[in-house]
This record gives structure tokens, C-alpha cells and sequence, in this order.
């Protein structure tokens, strides 16, 4: 039963782990903290896996744990030693034909989201996510209307930071 | 440039399989504020509830010519009460952390159970002010036994200076553990939980807009 449990949790994980990785990306600013926050998001989702019913998708319960552990439970390990800037990291474009002028963008969009506050960090994020705003609201604890002025602070901030 | 372009490249961002070993990772040791909460919370409750039972019973034995055991039993019991009613607190609000609830909700029950432990020490500190005013007026109430009680030694010493210097001590002995509290949560709480705090306040202004 319990490798039944590991198995499907392994699966269902390496379909959805570039969530995770994305918002390590944007909660970290080096490569050692990105993975320490990786870590504590995979034992977080492990740990709760259990209790995860399938009444959503697994992708919006992993969205809600990722985010909840960026934003209320990590906490910068001590250890960490600031090496690698995380700008070092190659973003790879899953194009045709390879234009870096997307990558540059990206570069810059990470750059931008960075210089926010956590929970316009967590808005944004889901709005590139492309989530709805009942989901956004339904995961943050706010409520739609409020989510919508918060998003459209946030989008200004950031529109701001990535056009001076 | 408009938003949705930066969206579209963030749509076509392939990011690269890690190759750690999830399966080992999802194992290891949480270093998460809740854990540490949780520890300090535990730590704090034990140190508090202990402190009543590191009072020496010659301690106690002063108090027995001024005619006030049966009050300082009595207190003891409700006391004890007390500590269990708190210790049940702090584990529900404790067990009722969910990382699958939403940000808001996740960061209430995280702070409550920090309150719970924070409304622990204020209850523990208020009990010893009190219990020191109450057995400051009663002992003043008898200065007779009160300096004979204090000066067992026989020395050669006034009424008003042996009160001056028992205020002066209880008052001293408060404000030196509250300044070790103060420092001590500084340092713990206040480092743990700048980041929480922060993110909290930044969702509840935004339910206040409404």
C-alpha cells in the first residue's frame, strides 16, 4: 500500500515538478537557497500526500502547498553561503526556432518578479500560470474581488519595474 | 512592452528535470517556522511549568508564620488547571496546521499557535507580579513577624529598611526576567516570524479594502 503511495506520488510529482521549480525561482535569489526551498516543498508535499483526496487536480493542490511553504514556512537556512548567483541558471525556451529574445525576457521577467513582496510574488505567479481568478482567490484566502485588486497593483509594480 | 508578451515567454520556459533523488529528499528533516514554532513553543511551556516546581520548600516554609499556605495552595491548583488548559490549546492549535489550506487561513493557525505560547509567558509573569503584590501586602500587613522573618540573623537593621529592600528585590527579580523574555523573543520569535508577519499583514490589509 505504502509503495502503491510512493510510486504514484514519484509519478504524479515528475509531471508537475517544474511548478515547483519555478516558484523556487522566484522566492530565491542563489542556487543553494533555491534548493533548500525545493526540498522543504517535496518532504511538505510528501508529508500531506496522504491526505490528498483527488477532489482537485494535482496540480492545484501542489500550486497551494509550493506557494504556502514559499511564503509562510521556509525560513533561509543558516548554512546557506551565497555562491552562485541564480541568473547563472541557462533558461532553456521550448521553441522551434530558438530566439533569444525570449530568453532575455524571461531574464528580465524573473529579475522583476524578484523586487516584489511575497504575496504579489505569489499573484503574479498565477496569473502566468494562467489560473483563474476563483482559483487565485480559493488559494491565497482572499476574496475574488480583492484578488483582482491586488492583481492589478501587482501587474502595475511590475510593469513599472520591467518598463522605468 | 505589455504584459502578455513577458506571459507568452513564460509559457514557452522549459526548465530543466532536477536530478536529485526525490524519493531521499521526501524523507529528509522539515526546517520549516512551524517545526521551530513548535520547539520553542514546547521548550517555553516546559521551562514555565517547571519554575513551579523549582521553588525550594524552605521557600515556602518563610511564608508559613504569616498564616497564607492555604492560599498558596489553593492558587497552586488552579494554577495547575491553568497550565493543562493551555497545553491542550497549544496542541490543537498546533494539530490544526494544514499546509493544504489557504495562505491566509495556514498563517492565522501558524500564529495562533505562537499566541497560545505567547499568552502562556504573559499568564506566568502576570502570576508572579500578582502573587508577590498579594504576598507583599500581606506580609506588610505584619511587620513584626515580616522582619523577624527577614532578619533571622539578629542584625541591627530598621522596619523600613527590611521592607525597602524586599519591594526592591521582588521588583528587581520581575523586571530582570522581563528583560531576559524580551531579549530571548527577539531573537527567537522575532527573527522566525519578521517574514510571516509581513506576508500576514499584507493579505489582511487587502480583506480591509472591502
Amino acid at each position: 500500500m505504502q509503495k502503491d503511495l510512493e510510486s504514484k506520488f514519484l509519478q504524479d510529482f515528475e509531471q508537475n515538478q517544474n511548478i515547483v521549480h519555478k516558484i523556487c525561482r522566484i522566492y530565491t535569489t542563489n542556487k543553494d537557497a533555491h534548493n533548500d526551498l525545493f526540498q522543504e516543498v517535496v518532504i511538505q508535499l510528501w508529508k500531506n500526500y496522504s491526505k490528498f483526496r483527488g477532489d482537485s487536480k494535482f496540480s492545484t493542490w501542489m500550486y497551494r502547498v509550493a506557494l504556502n511553504t514559499a511564503i509562510s514556512l521556509y525560513r533561509k537556512s543558516t548554512r546557506t553561503i551565497t555562491t552562485q548567483d541564480i541568473d547563472d541558471f541557462s533558461y532553456k525556451i521550448q521553441s522551434i526556432e530558438y530566439d533569444d529574445t525570449e530568453e532575455l525576457q524571461l531574464k528580465a521577467l524573473y529579475k522583476a518578479i524578484r523586487q516584489l513582496n511575497d504575496i504579489d510574488k505569489a499573484l503574479i505567479f498565477l496569473y502566468l500560470e494562467d489560473k483563474p481568478y476563483k482559483e487565485i482567490s480559493e488559494t491565497l484566502g482572499i476574496t475574488e474581488v480583492n484578488a483582482r485588486v491586488k492583481m492589478n497593483r501587482a501587474k502595475d509594480k511590475l510593469k513599472n519595474i520591467l518598463n522605468p | 512592452m505589455d504584459l502578455e508578451t513577458y506571459k507568452k515567454s513564460w509559457g514557452n520556459q522549459q526548465l530543466e528535470n532536477t536530478s536529485v533523488d526525490i524519493y531521499k529528499m521526501s524523507r529528509s528533516k522539515s526546517s520549516s517556522i512551524v517545526k521551530w514554532i513548535f520547539i520553542i513553543g514546547v521548550l517555553e511551556l516546559i521551562f514555565w511549568t517547571s519554575l513551579n516546581f523549582m521553588v525550594p520548600q524552605k521557600y515556602l516554609e518563610f511564608y508559613k508564620d504569616f498564616k497564607v499556605m492555604e492560599l498558596i495552595k489553593v492558587s497552586t491548583y488552579v494554577h495547575y488547571v491553568v497550565i493543562l488548559v493551555f497545553l491542550v490549546l497549544f496542541y490543537k492549535n498546533y494539530n490544526s496546521i494544514s499546509i493544504t489550506d489557504n495562505t491566509r487561513r495556514l498563517m492565522n493557525r501558524i500564529l495562533s499557535v505562537r499566541k497560545t505560547v505567547k499568552y502562556y509567558v504573559y499568564y506566568n509573569l502576570g502570576g508572579i507580579v500578582l502573587s508577590n503584590a498579594v504576598l507583599i501586602f500581606i506580609l506588610l500587613g505584619q511587620p513584626k513577624d515580616l522582619i523577624k522573618a527577614m532578619n533571622a540573623d539578629g542584625l541591627n537593621m530598621e522596619a523600613n529598611e527590611v521592607i525597602t529592600i524586599f519591594i526592591v528585590t521582588s521588583v528587581l527579580m520581575v523586571l530582570v526576567m522581563l528583560t531576559i523574555i524580551w531579549l530571548f523573543y527577539r531573537f527567537t520569535y522575532g527573527r522566525l516570524l519578521k517574514k510571516l508577519n509581513k506576508n500576514y499583514k499584507e493579505l489582511d490589509n487587502l480583506e480591509n479594502l472591502n
